[in-house]
C-alpha cells in the first residue's frame, strides 16, 4: 500500500502578480536579493536533510517557480540531484505561467532533467482571464504551449477554473476544447471558490457567480467532455490520458512520504506531518539558525493510528482507485451505494463522479 | 392589599384578584407602587381603582417598594384598617397553609396562619386534605431576614413550622393543618388541588445530559408540588420527560430556571393540554400527549378544555384583539369599557389556542399594553384532529400535535414550510409532509444537496481538508436523526417555536 519511495516538494513563493482568486502563500515579484537569499536558504535546508530512500517525484510549485530565475531554479534542482537518489523514472514537475517563460528557459530546464510542465490556462476566454487577474490572453497561452512543446515537454498539465463570474457553459466548453486541442495529456479542473483574504472575497457580494444549477451542469459537462476525449477522471479534480496521471499527486493520496522545502511547504515524514513557516523572510532567518534541520522533525508529534486511518480514507477517496474496503466500510456506505455516490470494484471502494461533489459529507460518514 | 403599578394601571390579573377579595369580604387596601419611575401616573392609577374596582383610593399610599418610599404609610394603614384576627386559642388547631419551601436541613418549612387553637413544638399534627401526620420539630414567626423560633403559635398569628416533612406534596397550599390528637371537624374552605393543565415534553439537547436534567427536575419539584414530570421517550428526541404545569407562565418559569440555574440546553415540544376523549369500547380517556392520541375512527367524542379569558386593553386595540380571539376560535361573551379609553373583553377560548403563542400575539397586537387572565370552565366537544409531520415518509413523533380541523390546513402548511427552510440539504431529496390519519394535507421538498466545499490539498497541505472534515463531524454531533433524515437541533427549535407571523 504505502510506497517506500518519497517525494519532494519545493515551494517558490514568488509570482509576477497575485491572481484575484489566489489564497496560496506567494508574494508578487520582489527584489533579486531576496530571491538569492531564498535560494541559498533552500539549498541549506535541502543539505540538512538526509535520506537513503529513493525519490519518486519532485515538484516545484508556487507561486510561479520560474520567477525565481532559471539559474537559481536549476541550482536548487542540481542540489537535489546530487544529494538524493532519484528513481530512474522520477517525475520532475515545474509549474509555470504563460508569461514567465521563454523557449530558452524551458529548454534549459528540460535539459537539466525536468520532465513535466504544469502551466495553468484557467480559461481561454480573454474577458474571463482579465477578471481572474491573469496577465495573458488566449493567444499568449497558445504561444506558451507551443514553446513548451518545442522545448521537449511531452508531459504537460494545465488547470481550468469553472464557475467563473459571467461564465457560460459555452465559454467553458471552449476553454476545455482549447486545452484538449493543444494536446495536453493532463488537465485539472476546479470550481472557483471564493477564499478569505483574496481580492474576490472583498467584492464577493457583487460577483455574478453562476447559480448552483448551472454550476452542477458545468461539472457534468466537464465529466462528459473529458470522457469523450479519452481522459480518465482519475482524481477528484484531475483528468488524464492513460499513463499521464500525476505520480506526485497520487503519492500524496496514497499517504506516501514527502518532504517539503521552502516557506509554507508541508511534509509528511517519519509518521509526522509538519510545515515550514509561511513567510519568506522568517523562513530565511530560521534556516540561518539551522531551524529546519532533521532534528527538528523529532519535536513534532506522531500522527495517531486513528488519525492515520482517517487520512487513508480522506485522501484515498480522492482517487478513482479508492481505498481497500473491509466489510464494515461496505456496510457503512450501503446508503451511498444505493444513492449512486459510492461504488465498489474488486474490493476497492471509490466515489462516483456524483460522489466527488459531496466528498466531505461521505468521508465524514465513513470515518 | 391591592398593589397597582403606577406606570401600567389596572391589569387583567389586578381585576381578577380584586374581585376574589371582594367576594370573600376582605378589607382591601389599595397601594400605588413604582412612583419613582418617570412614567408613573399616580392620579390615573387612583382614578382607575375608583372607577373600575369601585373602592375609594384618595388616601391610598403611594410608594416605591424598590426605593423604600412611603412604606411606613402602608404599615400604618394595615394596622388601622385591617380587622384584627378573631380566633380562640382553646379550640382545636385550625391553620391555613399559604406557602412552603424545602430546606435541606429542616425538610419542608410550612408557612401558616393560625385561625383557631395553637401549635406547639412536639405537637402531633395532621394535614386535613392529604391526611399526612407529623410531629412539629420547630415553630416560630417570620421576620424580614430570618425565622424567629417560638415554642407555640396562637390563634390569630402568622408563622412557620417544620416537622421533618420530606415531600412538599404533603403540604399543599390551601390545606388545613390540625391536631392529630384532637382534630377540628371542618377544614378551612377554598382548598383547590393544583392540577397541571399544560403539558410539554422536555428533552436535553445533548442526550448525555439526561441525568442532569432528571436531577434538576427533582430539585425543582422539592419546592413546587404543582409541577409534575415522568420519563418519556421519543423516537426523535430520545430520552426526556413529560412535564405538567399549572399554566403557561408556570411552564415558562420552569423552563427558564432549568436553563439558567441548572445550565441545561433544552428541547421542548409544543405545549399541549388535556383532551377528554370518548373512545370506542374504552369509555372516557384523558390524553395529554399527542403521541398517545387514538386513531380518528376510534374516537366517538373529542372534547377540549375551555377557559374564560378576560382581556384588558386600551380601546384602540380592541379591533385587532377581537380579530385575534376570533381567529383562535374564541366565543365572544361581552365587552365593557372600564374607563374612557380602556375596555375589558370576555371570551370563551379553547385552552389549546392559548398555549400556542397567544400571549405573544396579544402583546404584539396591543404594543404590549393588553393583559390577560383566564380560568378553566370545563370541557367542550370539538372537531379535533391529530396532525402528524413526516420527514422522508417517517412520522416524527415529537412534532405531532392536536389541532382544530378547520385550522389544520393552515398550520400544516406553515410547519412544512418552516421545516423545509430549516433542514439542510442532504444527499437525497427529502419530502416534508403533514398528514391527518394517513392523509397527506401539505407537502414541501428539501432538495438534494448539490456539492460541498472541495478543499484543495495543494503541495501536500491537507490541513484545510482536515479542518473541514472536523467541522463536518462536529456538525453531525448536533444533528438529531429523525428516521432517515438528520435534522440540526436549530431546525427543530425553529419549528417548535413556530411564530404566528
Amino acid at each position: 500500500m504505502m510506497s517506500s519511495n518519497i517525494s519532494l516538494y519545493i515551494h517558490i513563493p514568488f509570482c509576477l502578480k497575485k491572481c484575484n482568486y489566489c489564497a496560496f502563500y506567494s508574494i508578487p515579484d520582489c527584489g533579486e536579493d531576496i530571491k538569492q537569499s531564498y535560494t541559498d536558504a533552500l539549498i541549506k535546508q535541502i543539505n540538512a536533510f538526509n535520506t537513503s530512500k529513493t525519490i519518486s517525484s519532485i515538484y516545484f510549485g508556487g507561486g510561479t517557480p520560474p520567477v525565481l530565475g532559471t539559474d537559481r531554479l536549476l541550482a536548487v534542482f542540481e542540489k537535489l540531484k546530487s544529494k538524493f537518489n532519484l528513481d530512474t523514472n522520477c517525475e520532475i514537475t515545474v509549474e509555470a505561467n504563460p508569461m514567465s517563460v521563454t523557449l530558452k528557459d524551458l529548454k534549459a530546464m528540460r535539459k537539466a532533467g525536468f520532465n513535466r510542465l504544469s502551466m495553468g490556462m484557467q480559461s481561454s476566454d480573454d474577458k474571463e482571464l482579465a477578471l481572474l487577474g491573469r496577465l495573458y490572453n488566449k493567444e499568449q497561452y497558445l504561444e506558451a504551449v507551443k514553446i513548451s512543446i518545442d522545448a521537449g515537454f511531452e508531459k504537460r498539465s494545465t488547470d481550468i477554473i469553472f464557475a467563473i463570474p459571467h461564465q457560460t457553459k459555452e465559454s467553458l466548453e471552449k476553454s476545455i476544447l482549447t486545452a484538449i486541442s493543444s494536446s495536453t495529456p493532463h488537465i485539472s479542473i476546479y470550481s472557483l471558490s471564493i477564499e478569505v483574504g483574496t481580492p474576490f472575497y472583498r467584492i464577493k457580494d457583487n460577483l455574478k457567480l453562476p447559480d448552483e444549477d448551472v454550476e452542477e451542469e458545468m461539472y457534468f459537462l466537464i465529466c462528459d467532455m473529458m470522457k469523450k476525449y479519452g481522459y480518465k477522471h482519475y482524481e477528484i479534480s484531475s483528468f488524464a490520458h492513460e499513463e499521464y496521471e500525476s505520480r506526485h499527486n497520487l503519492h500524496y493520496w496514497d499517504c506516501g512520504e514527502y518532504v517539503g522545502f521552502g516557506a509554507a511547504a508541508h511534509s509528511y515524514f517519519g509518521g509526522k506531518r509538519f510545515s515550514n513557516i509561511a513567510d519568506v523572510n522568517k523562513y530565511i532567518s530560521l534556516v540561518d539558525e539551522n531551524f529546519y534541520s532533521p532534528t527538528d522533525f523529532n519535536n513534532q508529534p506522531f500522527i495517531s493510528n486513528e488519525e492515520k486511518l482517517e487520512e487513508l480514507i480522506m485522501l484515498g477517496l480522492r482517487t478513482s482507485k479508492g481505498i481497500k474496503a473491509d466489510k464494515k466500510m461496505i456496510l457503512k456506505s450501503k446508503r451511498f451505494i444505493e444513492l449512486g455516490f459510492v461504488q465498489i470494484n474488486n474490493g476497492y471502494l471509490s466515489l462516483t463522479e456524483s460522489g466527488y461533489r459531496i466528498s466531505n459529507t461521505i468521508i465524514a460518514e465513513l470515518i | 392589599m391591592l398593589v397597582v403599578d403606577a406606570t401600567q394601571g389596572i391589569q387583567a390579573q389586578t381585576l381578577a384578584n380584586a374581585y376574589m377579595a371582594v367576594d370573600n369580604n376582605l378589607e382591601i387596601i389599595p397601594v400605588i407602587n413604582k412612583i419613582d419611575l418617570a412614567s408613573a401616573d399616580v392620579e390615573m392609577a387612583k382614578r382607575e381603582i375608583e372607577d373600575i374596582i369601585g373602592i375609594p383610593s384618595d388616601d391610598a399610599p403611594c410608594i416605591s417598594a424598590k426605593m423604600g418610599i412611603n412604606i411606613k404609610d402602608v404599615l400604618e394603614k394595615v394596622v388601622r384598617d385591617v380587622p384584627y384576627p378573631k380566633g380562640d386559642s382553646n379550640q382545636p388547631l385550625k391553620a391555613l397553609i399559604f406557602d412552603s419551601y424545602y430546606d435541606s436541613y429542616k425538610g419542608v418549612v410550612v408557612y401558616i396562619r393560625v385561625f383557631e387553637g395553637s401549635l406547639s413544638v412536639g405537637d402531633k399534627i395532621k394535614m386535613m386534605h392529604t391526611g399526612a401526620e407529623f410531629e412539629v420539630v420547630e415553630a416560630g414567626t417570620l421576620s424580614t431576614f430570618n425565622l424567629q423560633q417560638r415554642q407555640t403559635l396562637y390563634a390569630g398569628e402568622v408563622g412557620y413550622f417544620s416537622a421533618s416533612i420530606k415531600s412538599i406534596a404533603d403540604t399543599e397550599v390551601g390545606d388545613t393543618v390540625t391536631s392529630a390528637v384532637k382534630p377540628t371537624d371542618k377544614a378551612l374552605p377554598g382548598f383547590k388541588k393544583a392540577v397541571p393543565m399544560v403539558f410539554s415534553g422536555i428533552y436535553p439537547a445533548d442526550g448525555a445530559k439526561y441525568d442532569d436534567l432528571k436531577d434538576a427536575l427533582e430539585k425543582l419539584r422539592l419546592n413546587d408540588a404543582s409541577f409534575i414530570f415522568e420519563p418519556e421517550t421519543s423516537a426523535a428526541l430520545g430520552f426526556g420527560f413529560r412535564c405538567g404545569f399549572l399554566g403557561l407562565l408556570h411552564m415558562e418559569v420552569i423552563e427558564e430556571r432549568l436553563e439558567r440555574e441548572f445550565n441545561l440546553d433544552l428541547i421542548t415540544t409544543a405545549p399541549s393540554v388535556i383532551y377528554e376523549l370518548t373512545v370506542k369500547n374504552k369509555g372516557i380517556v384523558y390524553i395529554d400527549n399527542p403521541s398517545n392520541y387514538p386513531a380518528p375512527d376510534e374516537i366517538e367524542v373529542a372534547s377540549e378544555p375551555i377557559v374564560k379569558a378576560s382581556i384588558i386593553t386600551p380601546s384602540n386595540y380592541v379591533g385587532p384583539i377581537m380579530e385575534l380571539c376570533q381567529d383562535r376560535r374564541g366565543i365572544f361573551a361581552d365587552m365593557k369599557y372600564i374607563d374612557s379609553d380602556r375596555a375589558e373583553l370576555h371570551y370563551d377560548l379553547p385552552l389549546n389556542e392559548i398555549v400556542y403563542d397567544f400571549f405573544d400575539a396579544l402583546k404584539s397586537r396591543s404594543k404590549g399594553y393588553a393583559s390577560l387572565d383566564y380560568e378553566h370552565i370545563g370541557y367542550k366537544p370539538s372537531k379535533l384532529v391529530k396532525l402528524d409531520i413526516l420527514l422522508n415518509n417517517d412520522v416524527v413523533d415529537a412534532l405531532s400535535f392536536i389541532v382544530h380541523a378547520d385550522k389544520s390546513y393552515a398550520r400544516a402548511r406553515k410547519i412544512v414550510e418552516k421545516l423545509k427552510d430549516n433542514i439542510p440539504r442532504m444527499m437525497f431529496e427529502i419530502p416534508v409532509q403533514a398528514a391527518i390519519g394517513g392523509k397527506i394535507i401539505a407537502r414541501e421538498t428539501v432538495k438534494a444537496m448539490r456539492k460541498d466545499v472541495l478543499a484543495k490539498c495543494y503541495g501536500g497541505d491537507i490541513t484545510r481538508k482536515k479542518k473541514l472534515l472536523e467541522k463536518q463531524k462536529e456538525g453531525k454531533k448536533r444533528m438529531r436523526t429523525l428516521g432517515t433524515v438528520e435534522v440540526p437541533q436549530e431546525a427543530f427549535m425553529a419549528v417548535l417555536k413556530l411564530d404566528d407571523e
